[in-house]
């Protein structure tokens, strides 16, 4: 035996090179491709990951599988290495999350039919949000430009919100975990806030792969509070977004369905006023015109009145004209005036004549 | 109530009953100009409240990186 070699034990052996691993790579993150996967007793998940150089052994338990993998996915697992007391050496991994955009996909899609499967997406469970909240929570990275959009858009909007913002990593492996955790502090508050706003701004598939965490994803839809999921531009869609009450196509679109625009109240309220002057003006212009209408009837009444009088005058004055005896005496008939007895004096009045003369006899017509 | 212990919604009902007013068969032209001076001072009011209202964003101290 060689003296200077170091004579330890099976276990010793093994702890010291446990100690020497862990001193060397207290963490590991390797990418390969699934193979042999399979979860035993509904707890333990085993599986190989390998490449066209070697393979290695996994061991993680089911709590901590966030996505779903299948053999022959490529994934990139967070792991630390040991070596087991039988002898076997193996990773034993803390999380790990498909590699690439075609592997990031295919979990995105087993899950999401998994949750959906599940009711988790389904409108009816959907809730509305606060028309106005008062108490909002945040949570974003205090760091990110989606999370200062959404600040400065909600600032330009509205005011007089109560925003409790929980800091957290948007990104990354320890991502999932925070946000959820923050889920849960804002839902054991006793001043409950009216609505929860997760946020994050644009990022690649592997940076938004956060938002896909399946723990994270029933964190969402199992809270107490209303959800307001604002992750990526327009087109990334998150298993976060689909869970949530309400999705925002961006974090400045989440300011946007958070709380009203006050200039577009300020604009609103002064057009209605300002309508109003018209209206009066017109109700008015109404009466005005009302009033004159009853005063043209009244006039139009007088008139016809007047009219009814004027030719009644008319009709009597040329009925007495007809009557007057000097339009007689003018068509040559005479007036006599006088006792008609024989010998008795009498006048004859012509129309430009008077006559004296005297009776001289007198017969009755036949 | 004094106008200026309302709040914003409370004021923004009582602008939307006046406006409803000048709608309504309750209208009379005596009492027009008064509730349109009403309705000026309340959207004015609105306005002046709505600018003044500011945000209080309170970043809490929790970290959340563990559990």
């Amino acid at each position: 035996m060689d003296e200077s070699s170091l004579l330890l034990s099976v276990s010793d052996f093994i702890a010291v090179t446990n100690q020497t691993l862990e001193y060397a790579y207290p963490t590991v993150s390797v990418e390969g491709e699934v193979a042999s996967f399979k979860v035993n007793q509904g707890k333990y998940v085993f599986f190989d990951i390998k490449d066209q150089g070697g393979s290695i052994g996994c061991f993680m338990t089911v709590w901590q599988l966030r996505v779903p993998i299948e053999d022959g996915m490529k994934v990139i697992v967070t792991a630390t290495p040991k070596l087991t007391q039988w002898g076997k050496f193996s990773l034993t991994v803390r999380a790990v999350r498909p590699s690439g955009e075609g592997n990031l996909k295919k979990s995105f899609e087993l899950l999401r039919a998994k949750l959906e499967k599940e009711g988790l997406f389904a409108l009816e469970r959907k809730r509305r949000l606060p028309e106005i909240p008062h108490h909002v929570a945040v949570i974003s990275s205090t760091d990110a430009a989606g999370y200062k959009d959404f600040i400065k858009i909600v600032n330009d909007r509205w005011g007089g919100l109560k925003i409790d913002v929980a800091h957290v990593q948007v990104q990354g492996v320890g991502a999932p975990d925070q946000i959820l955790r923050a889920i849960k502090y804002f839902n054991e508050q006793e001043d409950l806030p009216e609505v929860i706003v997760i946020i994050r701004g644009g990022g690649s598939a592997d940076d938004l792969s956060a938002f896909n965490d399946e723990l994270l994803v029933r964190e969402i839809a199992a809270s107490r509070i209303p959800t307001l999921v604002g992750v990526g531009h327009e087109v990334d869609v998150s298993l976060a977004d689909l869970a949530a009450d309400v999705r925002a196509a961006t974090p400045s679109n989440a300011a946007q369905l958070l709380v009203p625009d006050k200039n577009e109240i300020i604009r609103n309220v002064r057009h209605r006023v300002t309508l109003l002057l018209p209206r009066t003006i017109q109700a008015l212009e109404r009466g005005q015109q009302n009033l004159r209408d009853t005063l043209e009837t009244a006039l139009a009444a007088i008139r016809r009145r007047y009219d009814w009088y004027d030719d009644h005058i008319r009709y009597n004055r040329r009925v007495l004209s007809e009557l007057d005896p000097r339009k007689v005496l003018a068509r040559g008939y005479a007036l006599i005036r006088g006792d008609l007895t024989v010998g008795k004096a009498i006048e004859i009045e012509k129309s430009d004549i008077l006559i004296k003369a005297e009776v001289t006899h007198v017969d009755r017509k036949a | 109530m004094s106008t200026e212990k309302r709040s914003i919604a409370e004021k923004t009902a009582q602008l939307d009953e006046l406006v409803s007013w000048f709608d309504s068969d309750a209208f009379e032209l005596e009492q027009a100009l008064d509730k349109f001076k009403e309705a000026e001072k309340l959207a004015a009011e609105i306005e002046k409240d709505l600018l003044a209202l500011k945000n209080e964003v309170n970043v809490i101290k929790k970290k959340f990186d563990e559990a």
